[in-house]
């Protein structure tokens, strides 16, 4: 009987070191956290919240760091479970950053297109001064501040391609300053328009 | 056992008590918690410096190493070491703090220096603005510039705005392009108006000045002289002086004429063809000149067949010296326009035919002349 044991020591304990030995990376949660991290930064983690970006490249590079020094140990002494949480922890940060860059994207956004509005309507507000203005000879002090007010309705477009290329902070602060000189020449308008009274068709040429 | 035997074996339990006790409490924890806090504190630091955009490579490989001990970190934990034991980890952490503080002075510094900069390029383009649009105003060339000062204000106003938002680098960049702005309109304006700073034409229209009021004193008969960059109205008696008035030009009055409705005024020896008395204007007196005149017309002839006319304006016409339509008005399309006090006065002293020559500048150090000077230098063109 005691025979019988001593035979069966050394297969059981093969058979132990086989099963331990199977020792595989988690590549289904590798692959899962790389895609994670990847939709990140697709999200524009990298600009809004970009210290939480760099921290989860971090953590992958951890996790390939750690896979790699398994991967260089004999095979029955491997062991993946540290690279396993890495993963599920690079997955689970990277799913938090993108909504958080999503969030704040979106916020940016909002604030951008607000903006674009508001310089519309106050581009609007001043050519609509510039077409009220008298034409004849009441056109000629009207003639630099009109061409500011095109000026204006151009740069509009600028705002649009920033918002295009969703640069929403450029946007927002483009809007912002069409938005303020606009004020300003409409203020010039009306007190020129003030001054000026009403015009006389023009009659001449000159 | 003798009673002193007894008492050698209490001493020595005692003694390896105490030796277990000392070793226990001795015990560390392999995880250094004022050293994890530490280097959390400056994690924070440099977010709020924003380093991963002011000195990426730097932050990225604090963050880096942060990641890859706060693995081991969250894996040994619970773990505790033995005083005589190395500690790889907490060494590690330790080197990552000397680095990381490091770090932290390091990108103050940079954003220390980002902010300087962006600042002084900041202060120097809003200068230089200003400086360009007085220059622009004093000398009435607004529109010679077309749609660029605005554009220039909206990139000074968003370097503005980005500054006070700490974001230093975008407001370099719009304060960098308002500045090749700047520059490129200081060109155009040097471009359009260089001629007010060019001896040889000073000289010419100095030569038809000198002439017109020679002829003056020849024929013992009045002569008028506009000088477009002075804007000022001088009449001649005799080869006299006889007064000299203030005088406003066309919207566009400082460039020179080219078609019809470009608002600028003409220069050239001209002559009265009319005088249109109260009724007969709208603009209370009006001293009609035969604009175009010869050389007017060839110059425009030319001017179109090389394309720099398009074929659809005509030459204009209807240049006059005349008082003012509406007491608050402060502008005219190409013509001269005088106080009506004054145009009373000047209109009763001229005739149909009385020479009227006007000019560009009388001398070189004409306010057109100065403004780009100052411009060039600002600009360092």
């Amino acid at each position: 009987m005691t025979e019988n044991r001593l035979n069966f020591a050394p297969i059981a304990l093969a058979l132990v070191l086989m099963v331990t030995g199977c020792a595989k990376p988690p590549t289904e949660q590798i692959e899962a956290a790389e895609k994670a991290v990847a939709d990140a930064q697709q999200s524009g983690a990298a600009t809004y919240v970009a210290e939480e970006y760099t921290k989860i490249e971090g953590t992958l590079s951890a996790l390939k760091k750690e896979v790699a020094d398994q991967d260089a140990k004999f095979a029955l002494l491997r062991d993946y479970g540290k690279a396993e949480q890495l993963a599920v922890a690079a997955k689970a940060d990277a799913e938090r950053v993108k909504a958080e860059a999503e969030k704040k994207r979106e916020e940016a956004k909002i604030a951008a297109l607000q903006a674009q509005q508001a310089a519309q309507e106050s581009v609007k507000v001043t050519l609509d001064l510039v077409a009220k203005a008298p034409a004849g000879k009441d056109r000629a002090a009207l003639e630099a501040i009109k061409a500011d007010a095109d000026a204006l309705k151009a740069s509009l477009n600028q705002v649009q391609i920033a918002i295009d290329k969703a640069d929403y902070q450029a946007a927002q602060k483009q809007a912002e300053a069409i938005r303020e000189k606009s004020a300003a020449v409409s203020h010039e308008i009306e007190s020129a328009l003030a001054k000026i009274g009403k015009g006389k068709a023009p009659a001449k040429k000159k | 056992m003798t009673k002193y035997q007894r008492l050698i074996y209490s001493l020595a339990a005692g003694y390896a008590f105490l030796v277990l006790v000392a070793i226990l409490t001795a015990c560390t924890d392999a995880v250094p918690q004022d050293v994890v806090e530490a280097i959390e504190a400056i994690d924070r630091d440099l977010m709020e410096l924003r380093a991963a955009e002011l000195a990426p490579d730097d932050y990225s490989r604090f963050a880096h190493q942060w990641m890859a001990l706060k693995a081991r970190v969250q894996a040994e934990e619970d773990l505790i070491h033995w005083p005589w034991e190395s500690n790889e980890l907490d060494l590690a952490l330790r080197g990552l703090y000397e680095e990381g503080v490091q770090t932290v002075e390091r990108v103050t510094d940079q954003r220390k220096a980002l902010r300087q900069t962006a600042e002084h390029k900041l202060a120097s383009v809003e200068d230089r603005f200003q400086i360009l649009t007085d220059q622009v105003g004093a000398i009435d060339s607004r529109l010679v510039l077309g749609q660029q000062l605005v554009e220039t204000d909206l990139l000074v106003k968003q370097a503005r705005a980005f500054f006070e938002e700490g974001q230093f680098e975008r407001s370099i960049e719009a304060s960098d392009k308002a500045g090749q702005m700047l520059i490129s309109q200081t060109t155009v304006l040097s471009s359009e108006l260089g001629r007010y700073a060019d001896h040889g034409r000073i000289g010419r229209w100095q030569q038809m000045v000198k002439e017109t009021i020679e002829w003056s004193r020849r024929h013992r008969t009045s002569a008028i002289v506009v000088s477009k960059a002075d804007r000022v109205l001088t009449l001649y008696k005799n080869g006299q002086k006889v007064l000299s008035y203030p005088v406003r030009l066309g919207f566009n009055g400082i460039r020179e004429k080219r078609y019809q409705g470009d608002g600028a005024t003409p220069e050239g020896r001209y002559r009265i063809a009319g005088k249109r008395g109260q009724g007969q204007t709208q603009f209370y007196r009006a001293l009609l000149l035969d604009y175009p005149n010869e050389e007017d017309r060839r110059r425009f002839q030319s001017a179109r067949k090389t394309g720099l006319i398009p074929a659809s304006k005509g030459i204009g016409g209807q240049i006059e010296i005349h008082g003012v339509e509406n007491e608050l008005m402060a502008q005219t399309l190409g013509c001269v326009m005088l106080e009506n006090a004054q145009m009373v006065y000047l209109y009763d002293r001229v005739e149909k035919g009385t020479p009227v020559t006007i000019v560009g500048a009388l001398h070189e150090h004409n306010s057109v002349a100065q403004a780009l000077a100052s411009l060039g230098q600002r600009n360092n063109i």
